[in-house]
């Protein structure tokens, strides 16, 4: 089972086949899991969302599409949703967006499924993300891992509204320029 | 009609595909997306990216017995699936047959009483409609005595309003209702004012016209 494409486990999972589901979860659990302990404060609520996650995965696998993106990213999208939505009553958060991201962490300390799972595109996220300036980063992950509006991004950076939304939107196609950039090479 | 220019759009496209602009500038700059094809492209090409960052999280060992609670969940859920499926079917066949009643009911008494055999002569069966959306089934359709309609969906269908749209095989269209969807489920009943044939076909229609699922009457 654990050589079965992802798209397939999704179709197994929409058909109801158990063991595709058992598997669905297995290879995910930690992705999804360490999406929403970093989204919200505690492991209690984080099993909630990542145990949610997986429940709403298996009501829209009938309707996933894998020409809109990865199963793994239709996963976390779900997965992040469901945080956000989760700490929708915010409260003030001291963070280091390089720890939530893993930029302080070396390769040598992720696990090997981690390794594996960790496509070249990532990767070349994650170097393009270490490269912007300190204050776009802190817009970017605020904004586009942790749901913040431009407004809150203002108000927790102390920064107008426009220049959030400045920080927020050259990051962004900053980040989208590495990929392409590295996919044509 | 957008309200909004391309240049206006782009200025708002990060913030769109990052999911976190709201009201009504969400609504115009989608509205307008969905309207110019070079807006939505700049737009997926942006979503591609935002899709990414949660990818960069750690992963993290959930607590014990996760999977077995997250299996556990889904059966549950399928258990309660199979119960509304049948609950549904058995609320439309009731529905269809107090419609079928009525219907010859209301026959007779314009009739003066006379039972005249009509195409809603209350010996006809209801016919099953299976309604697919693009990834698989979402519900079900009821035709009875050519024009009574009940319309059920429980499955894949987003929530918000539709129009419930008969097409006949000559291609004349027709509004039978609309039908309220919440947590994918929704069911209408009503009556056609063309006799419904084999080959017409019943949609549910979302707000900008685009058919969400669809059956094939086939008696």
């Amino acid at each position: 089972m654990w050589s079965v494409s992802d798209d397939a486990l999704v179709a197994g999972l929409a058909a109801g086949d158990e063991e595709a589901a058992s598997a669905f979860v297995r290879r995910f659990e930690r992705r999804v899991f360490g999406l929403a302990r970093t989204i919200v404060p505690d492991d209690r609520a984080a099993e909630d969302i990542a145990q949610e996650a997986f429940v709403r995965a298996w009501r829209h696998a009938p309707t996933y599409d894998p020409r809109r993106g990865s199963v793994v990213g239709w996963l976390l999208t779900i997965t992040r949703n469901l945080a956000i939505d989760a700490v929708r009553v915010r409260r003030p958060v001291a963070f280091d967006p390089e720890a939530l991201v893993g930029l302080d962490q070396s390769s040598d300390e992720r696990g090997p499924h981690e390794l594996a799972q960790l496509g070249e595109d990532t990767d070349r996220l994650r170097v393009a993300l270490a490269t912007l300036p300190e204050e776009q980063r802190r817009a970017i992950v605020l904004a586009g891992l942790l749901g913040y509006t431009a407004r809150e991004v203002g108000e927790m950076e102390d920064i107008p509204l426009g220049t959030a939304k400045t920080r927020i939107r050259a990051a962004l196609i900053r980040l989208r320029a590495a990929l392409v950039e590295e996919a044509a090479e | 009609m957008s309200i909004l220019t391309c240049s206006q759009v782009r200025e708002l496209a990060p913030e769109l595909a990052l999911g976190v602009l709201g009201g009504a500038e969400r609504a115009e700059a989608i509205t307008h997306v969905n309207e110019c094809a070079r807006c939505q492209a700049y737009v997926i090409e942006l979503t591609e990216a935002a899709d990414a960052l949660p990818l960069l999280t750690a992963e993290r060992e959930p607590p014990a017995g996760f999977e077995d609670r997250v299996l556990e969940r889904i059966r549950a859920g399928r258990r309660r699936a199979r119960r509304r499926w049948w609950g549904s079917a058995v609320a439309i066949a009731a529905a269809v047959a107090i419609l079928s009643v009525t219907t010859v009911r209301v026959l007779e008494a314009r009739q003066g009483g006379v039972s005249t055999p009509t195409a809603t002569s209350s010996s006809a069966a209801p016919v099953a409609v299976a309604m697919n959306g693009n990834s698989g089934p979402a519900g079900w359709a009821y035709v009875s005595n050519g024009r009574a309609v009940a319309v059920t969906v429980d499955y894949a269908v987003g929530p918000g309003r539709y129009d419930i749209r008969l097409t006949a095989p000559n291609g004349t269209q027709e509004t039978l209702g609309s039908m309220h969807v919440s947590d994918e489920r929704g069911s209408w009943t009503g009556r056609s004012e063309q006799t419904i044939e084999n080959g017409s076909t019943i949609a549910l229609v979302d707000a900008s016209g685009h058919e969400v699922c669809r059956g094939t009457v086939s008696a």
